[in-house]
């Protein structure tokens, strides 16, 4: 019998671990990463701490190159796939080679969202995804002395603590679209901006972002409604939007991310999604959810891994931790431990 | 059967099936367009500039190019051959299509005194797409057209059903009044039925066509329906576009997910509306308003909420609210679409102050003596239109239900084929494949990686948004129009290696940029003798012949150029209408 072949495309957290879990348990299976990064892994949630300086650069990086050639797992990077064929199992390569699999796992990332109608704006406006989105704020930070944030997710949040940190002046605009999936009402506004300004933060009422201009000083002039700031930089903290774009032809179920069943199966034999680009209904909240955080990223990819393997393992869905990221609870009330 | 044109040797016309088969898989975005647009011939005729041409390639087959050059569904550019996976995005065929119109120099159409006439009376119900359509053509062979309009203003949906910040009224006049030039009544605020019985029609004329659209809105069943504040979407939207708006509260939902949703949503923003939610069964995925809709609506500030399923209006005395459940989609129906299910236990309410139903339409009962469905509408057949009355024909979104503008102007035309079939006895106008040799295009390789050029719109988003006439999209200029022309890739060219002098070189196999030329063993072709399959070998000694799949193809004029004895030709193929050759009885 051939042996078979594994596909992930992904080599975040819940791809690498994925691949990983998949070795773990099938010694004799043909496994292969196809990342668009570059060879070199790090931990993303660290990017805050980097940009306040707690950690160098080199801390990031856990999992060494090394290990995918001890575990026989063939990485291959730089590579982006561009279409997925359900009919003949197999993936199409930007370059225009065609892998075939047995089993699938998707685990993309995401790429920072900034709403259509600021996406004039978008080069006046810093995101915090990569190492090298990292280095742009640290690198800007030196000649700021105060940030906007527009946000309310749990990178903004960890994000605005390293901005203290450094003894920044912070303003904060609360944003609906960072607390998906949670409904966002009054209350809820209330009740974070009431923590955020506990902690010292600014927190703007007017919310409708109408301009931003850069003055010749390299501060930043921003018309929120009728009032006018002028702020060193502006981070923009709408949620990811996963990049799965190469599957707008594979008849997949598409949402915000790709529809997944609670065992992260996406509808089609051996196929599963994990991390940034599941999209699962989550009961006690009525309503979708994607993966938040690094340890959900992993817990997802190791799920799929096993499900794909083995056959159905219920992803445990756990009402009070299946929110718990690095110790915060982060269920409907995560800006609490702000 | 092919022939040769009359005037013209090198050129041959052909109605062998094998041939439209070829159009078919061969030039997608023509065979995806109802009214079968000759697409390749008027993007090259905008690239050479020659404006008034493109146009008239498209009025040909569609009649209304500048009113459907802004608000087509573009079933063409989901076929476009430049969106396939590797290729980058489609062809802005529809933006070309504006340019057509906006940079042209007003080809003159002719008129009814250069027309042909034959005594003949039709009576067309209704001035929507269809109507139009129908008149046009059946005046165009000399029919004397008399159109009965219940509004005061022709166009039906594209004058009362879309908003003049995506349709400027200036367009739908100018179009229409070009077709009224060819001799056509116009008799506006004749509602047949009430101020004219459709019998009487019939009896006065050789033919009518009731072409009367879909002006009744579906309801959803659903507990709080009534309520104040409730309004169905195409009611909402003819208050808007009669200049008559209803009050709108700050928190709108808007129920549904095809055009009209999305011209209720942002015309309520236009409104004073704060807070405006289009709320989808399905997902955005599944929405098949167009990507520009979708991010325009978007960036005007409008959020789309996916996966829910209204259940019943919240509110005492006035709306406060709507209940959804949360969806699942399931498997793929033969539709197309997937199954919807509730997620039982998902229940929740989003706020609101107005919620507007745009969940489609349906047409209105006419008392007639002729055979009706369950719901009282008449019934016509699909392929003649006729009615079980003499004279009688539908067409249009009142006998298909709610379609397209370019759906509804292709069945206005067929259907006056069929009328005209049977009141002169003959057909006017057949399809056919025109063949002409040509020479190797001057399309260059690089343009394949030009970027699509995005529709220019109306900036800051705010000033858009004070009023509810100034037109968005703002139009390619004739640069950007030739740059978007330049990377069509005129799938209407057709290659072909002369395989008795073919020399197996292979030169071009080296230069194609994809695998679009192939050793091949077998030809295997279907029952219409066209080429279903090429059967590829990689044993040398079992090849039997080197072949261009044209279908992979895309037209770079490479192979051409390197070939050494000369053995590669080029033929511009393209579905053309002319005149019927043959004329055919009536009955």
């Amino acid at each position: 019998m051939a042996e078979k072949h594994f596909i992930v495309i992904g080599n975040g957290p819940a791809g690498k671990e994925a691949a990983f879990t998949l070795r773990e348990r099938d010694p004799e299976s043909r496994i292969t990463v196809i990342s668009k990064g570059r060879a070199s892994s790090y931990t993303p949630h660290l990017l805050p701490d980097l940009v306040a300086g707690k950690i160098q650069e080199e801390d990031l990086y856990g999992c060494s190159l090394n290990s995918y050639a001890e575990n026989d797992i063939k990485l291959r990077c730089c590579q982006e796939v561009v279409d997925l064929n359900l009919l003949k199992n197999e993936v199409v390569l930007e370059h225009k080679e065609v892998l075939s699999f047995d089993g699938l796992i998707i685990a993309v990332g995401g790429t920072p969202r900034i709403p259509e109608n600021l996406l004039a704006y978008k080069d006046l406006m810093y995101t915090l995804k990569t190492l090298e989105d990292a280095k742009i704020w640290v690198k800007k930070l030196q000649q700021s002395e105060s940030v906007l944030i527009i946000g309310g997710d749990l990178t903004s949040l960890v994000l605005t603590k390293a901005l203290i940190h450094l003894n920044k002046k912070v303003s904060f605009i609360l944003n609906e679209d960072a607390f998906w999936p949670l409904r966002y009402d009054d209350d809820l506004f209330k009740e974070a901006a009431q923590r955020l300004t506990d902690k010292g933060i600014k927190v703007l009422y007017d919310r409708n972002i109408k301009k931003i201009e850069q003055l010749q000083d390299g501060t930043n002039k921003v018309q929120v409604d009728d009032q006018v700031l002028q702020v060193g930089m502006v981070g923009a903290f709408f949620g990811l939007v996963p990049d799965i774009g190469f599957l707008a032809h594979s008849g997949l179920r598409i949402d915000r991310g790709i529809l997944v069943d609670k065992h992260l199966n996406v509808g089609v034999e051996n196929i599963y999604a994990a991390g940034d680009c599941a999209q699962i209904y989550h009961p006690d909240i009525k309503d979708y959810w994607i993966s938040i955080g690094y340890e959900n990223a992993r817990m997802l990819g190791r799920t799929a891994a096993l499900n794909l393997n083995c056959g159905c393992r219920e992803e445990e869905v756990k009402p009070e931790s299946i929110f718990e990221v690095q110790g915060i609870n982060i269920n409907t009330t995560w800006w609490t431990e702000f | 059967m092919k022939s040769n044109d009359e005037n013209d040797n090198s050129v041959v016309y052909s109605t062998e099936p094998e041939d439209f088969y070829y159009m078919d898989i061969n030039v997608p975005c023509q065979a995806a367009c109802p009214a079968l647009t000759n697409i390749p011939a008027y993007i090259r005729a905008l690239y050479e500039k020659q404006y008034g041409q493109s146009y008239e390639f498209n009025r040909m087959a569609n009649i209304l190019p500048g009113i459907l050059g802004r608000i087509c569904s573009r079933p063409c550019e989901n076929k476009c051959r430049h969106g396939e996976s590797e290729l980058g995005q489609p062809v802005n065929i529809c933006h070309i299509k504006r340019a057509a119109a906006d940079l042209q120099d007003k080809v003159p159409l002719p008129i009814a005194e250069d027309l042909p006439t034959f005594g003949k009376k039709v009576a067309i119900i209704g001035s929507g797409p269809a109507g139009l359509a129908a008149a046009h053509d059946l005046a165009t062979i000399g029919a004397h057209v008399t159109i009965y309009e219940a509004m005061d203003q022709p166009g039906g949906m594209l004058r009362y059903g879309i908003p003049e910040f995506r349709l400027p009224r200036q367009i739908i006049k100018a179009e229409i009044d070009r077709i009224l030039k060819l001799g056509i009544n116009l008799k506006t605020n004749i509602r047949v039925g009430t101020d004219v019985a459709i019998e009487a029609l019939v009896d006065r004329h050789d033919a009518v066509l009731l072409a009367a659209g879909c002006y009744q809105s579906n309801t959803l069943h659903i507990p709080g329906e009534v309520l104040p504040g409730v309004y169905p979407g195409l009611e909402f939207m003819m208050d808007v576009c009669k200049d008559q708006p209803p009050e709108l509260g700050s928190r709108v939902l808007v129920i549904g997910a095809g055009f009209t949703a999305f011209d209720c949503a942002r015309s309520a923003l236009r409104l004073g509306s704060q807070d405006v939610r289009i709320c989808l069964r399905r997902t955005e995925e599944d929405l098949v308003v167009t990507k520009d809709e979708i991010f325009e609506a978007k960036a005007e500030g409008i959020r789309i909420e996916s996966l829910l399923l209204s259940r019943r209006v919240i509110g005492q005395g006035k709306v406060e609210g709507m209940e959804f459940v949360r969806t699942h989609p399931g498997e793929l129906q033969p539709d197309g679409k997937r199954r919807i299910s509730a997620i039982e236990g998902s229940e929740f309410i989003l706020p609101a102050d107005t919620i507007i139903m745009a969940t489609g339409q349906k047409p209105v009962p006419f008392d007639i003596a002729a055979r009706k469905d369950d719901s009282g509408i008449p019934t016509a057949d699909r392929k003649t239109y006729q009615t079980s009355m003499p004279g009688l024909y539908i067409a249009g979104d009142y006998l298909s239900g709610p379609s397209t503008v370019i759906e509804a102007i292709a069945m206005g035309r067929w259907a006056a084929e069929k009328i005209a079939e049977d009141i002169i006895g003959r057909r006017f106008r057949e399809l056919a494949v025109r063949m002409e040799d040509t020479q190797i295009t001057d399309r260059q390789r690089a343009w394949d990686f030009i970027p699509r050029q995005e529709m220019p719109t109306v900036k800051p988003i705010d000033t858009r948004l004070t009023g509810m006439d100034g037109e968005v999209e703002t139009g390619y200029d004739s640069r950007m129009a030739e740059e978007e022309a330049k990377r069509c890739y005129l799938c209407n060219l057709h290659y072909e290696i002369d395989i008795s002098r073919c020399i197996y070189c292979r030169y071009c196999i080296d230069v194609a940029p994809r695998d679009c030329i192939k050793l091949v063993e077998k030809v295997e072709t279907n029952e219409v003798g066209a080429i279903t399959n090429l059967v590829e070998t990689k044993d040398w000694e079992a090849v039997n012949a080197v072949v261009i799949d044209n279908q992979r193809c895309i037209r770079c004029g490479e192979c051409m150029r390197v070939c050494p004895v000369d053995c590669i030709s080029v033929t511009r193929v393209e579905l053309v209408e002319k005149m019927a050759q043959s004329e055919t009885q009536n009955g």
